[in-house]
């Protein structure tokens, strides 16, 4: 059985990380899911949170904000639309988002639910930057 | 002579011309370079999504989605033009807006409400010359166009289709084909024609038993505005490099005319002079001839 898992995060922009893992969790649309070398082949939508990664170097984390996994064999793909180094967050700007959006008058259900999406995603945002 | 002092003047001013076409030439090269890598590097999302959706269509999925049907009417338009903010690229800027005209000619026989969005002065300007006053104007895409501000765009895209209030996009933009080809195209993006792409795939390594989550179905309804996002973005990558090729090639061509220019001019500077030299010297011989 494989020992490493190869993870790649694809953003439209850029291959962010191309790096072999020993482990990994990130979240999925319903809650968190980890996976270690072995896994069964899935493919799966993402939800934002938080995606942190086991390395031989150490842990390190990121934020990803929705998009797709493709797990094949040892290879993990994840294909989000932004994807920020935990260290990298604009705490500033996350603040300022939340506010905005606690502000915001949602009057239908699609309002509604994009407003407490956005919420969420600030929240976790700030819970991540300590 | 004042002639030979003429063509001094020109030759300084065509040396002047050579010296930032040639400028220009070497800072589109580079990027032309930068613009090909981010276009490289995008192209890994998209291949990413192919294959994903290849795998949805093996799980016996039929591919239904409100991007993906042809609305029953036609009327709400939208057009999307994407031209350069600068000039001296060539024929590039000209190519697009050559398939804008008949493009608002046909909606204006079809009667279709046509919503005219611009991307870059040069097609503003151009439209402004013909009289139409695009609904929208996008000047902030230079040669690094942002997945973020790209995706506003596509967002509201989505949402207009979803709810009925566009019927169909097209982009008019500049397609990369190759480093020494790119076509300006006017493409339909929504309704999503297909999702595939047409990259050949080995179906033996496919053939992997995936687990679902949450089910097809759902990434299937995640999954298409994202192909439509990553489309549209694409297709301004393309845009942006096909510009700093079309700069690249335009300003190689300038550089050397104003080299041909200045040897035909040095040339005549030369003999302009030498005749000068050669008359001064023959009023002398004569002025003497005459003393004897």
């Amino acid at each position: 059985m494989a020992k490493e898992l190869q993870l790649v995060v694809v953003t439209p922009e850029t291959t962010l990380l191309d790096e072999p893992v020993s482990g990994l969790r990130f979240p999925l649309f319903d809650g968190q899911i980890g996976v270690l070398p072995g896994r069964a082949p899935l493919v799966g939508r993402l939800g934002c949170g938080e995606l942190s990664v086991t390395t031989t170097a150490g842990p390190r984390s990121f934020f990803v904000d929705g998009g797709f996994v493709q797990i094949t064999g040892a290879t993990v793909t994840l294909l989000t639309a932004r994807c920020v180094a935990a260290a990298d967050i604009d705490r500033d700007a996350a603040a300022k988002g939340l506010k905005e959006a606690q502000a915001r008058q949602a009057i239908t259900d699609d309002a509604i639910e994009a407003r407490f999406r956005d919420q969420e995603r600030s929240r976790k945002m700030l819970a991540l930057k300590k | 002579m004042a002639k030979a002092r003429a063509i001094i003047k020109r030759l300084k001013a065509v040396k002047n011309i050579r010296k930032i076409t040639r400028t220009m030439e070497l800072i589109a090269t580079a990027r032309f370079k930068k613009a090909m890598d981010r276009a490289t590097e995008a192209a890994a999302y998209t291949r990413k999504i192919a294959e994903i959706v290849a795998d949805l269509s093996k799980a016996d999925l039929s591919f239904s989605h409100p991007l993906l049907t042809q609305p029953a009417e036609q009327k709400k338009t939208v057009l999307l033009v994407m031209t350069s903010n600068r000039g001296l690229c060539g024929g590039y800027n000209a190519g697009v807006l050559r398939h804008v005209m008949p493009r608002l000619k046909e909606s204006k026989a079809n009667c279709e409400e046509l919503t005219l969005e611009v991307a870059g002065k040069r097609g503003q300007a151009f439209l402004k010359f013909q009289g139409v006053e695009p609904d929208r104007f996008y000047g902030g895409f230079e040669d690094k166009p942002g997945f973020d501000e790209v995706d506003e765009i596509a967002q509201r895209y989505i949402d207009g289709f979803v709810k009925g209030e566009i019927h169909r996009v097209d982009v008019a933009y500049t397609e990369f084909l190759s480093s020494a080809r790119q076509q300006a195209v006017l493409k339909t993006l929504l309704p999503l024609g297909k999702l595939d792409s047409d990259e050949g795939e080995d179906e033996s390594s496919r053939a992997v038993d995936y687990e679902f989550l949450p089910s097809p179905e759902d990434i299937l309804e995640e999954i298409v505005p994202a192909a439509f996002k990553a489309q549209l973005f694409k297709c301004f990558l393309d845009a942006a490099v096909s510009e700093q090729i079309a700069r690249m090639v335009a300003m190689k061509g300038a550089t050397e005319n104003a080299g041909e220019m200045i040897s035909t001019l040095s040339m005549q500077y030369n003999r302009a002079r030498q005749s000068q030299i050669t008359s001064e010297l023959s009023e002398i011989i004569g002025g003497a001839a005459a003393l004897e």
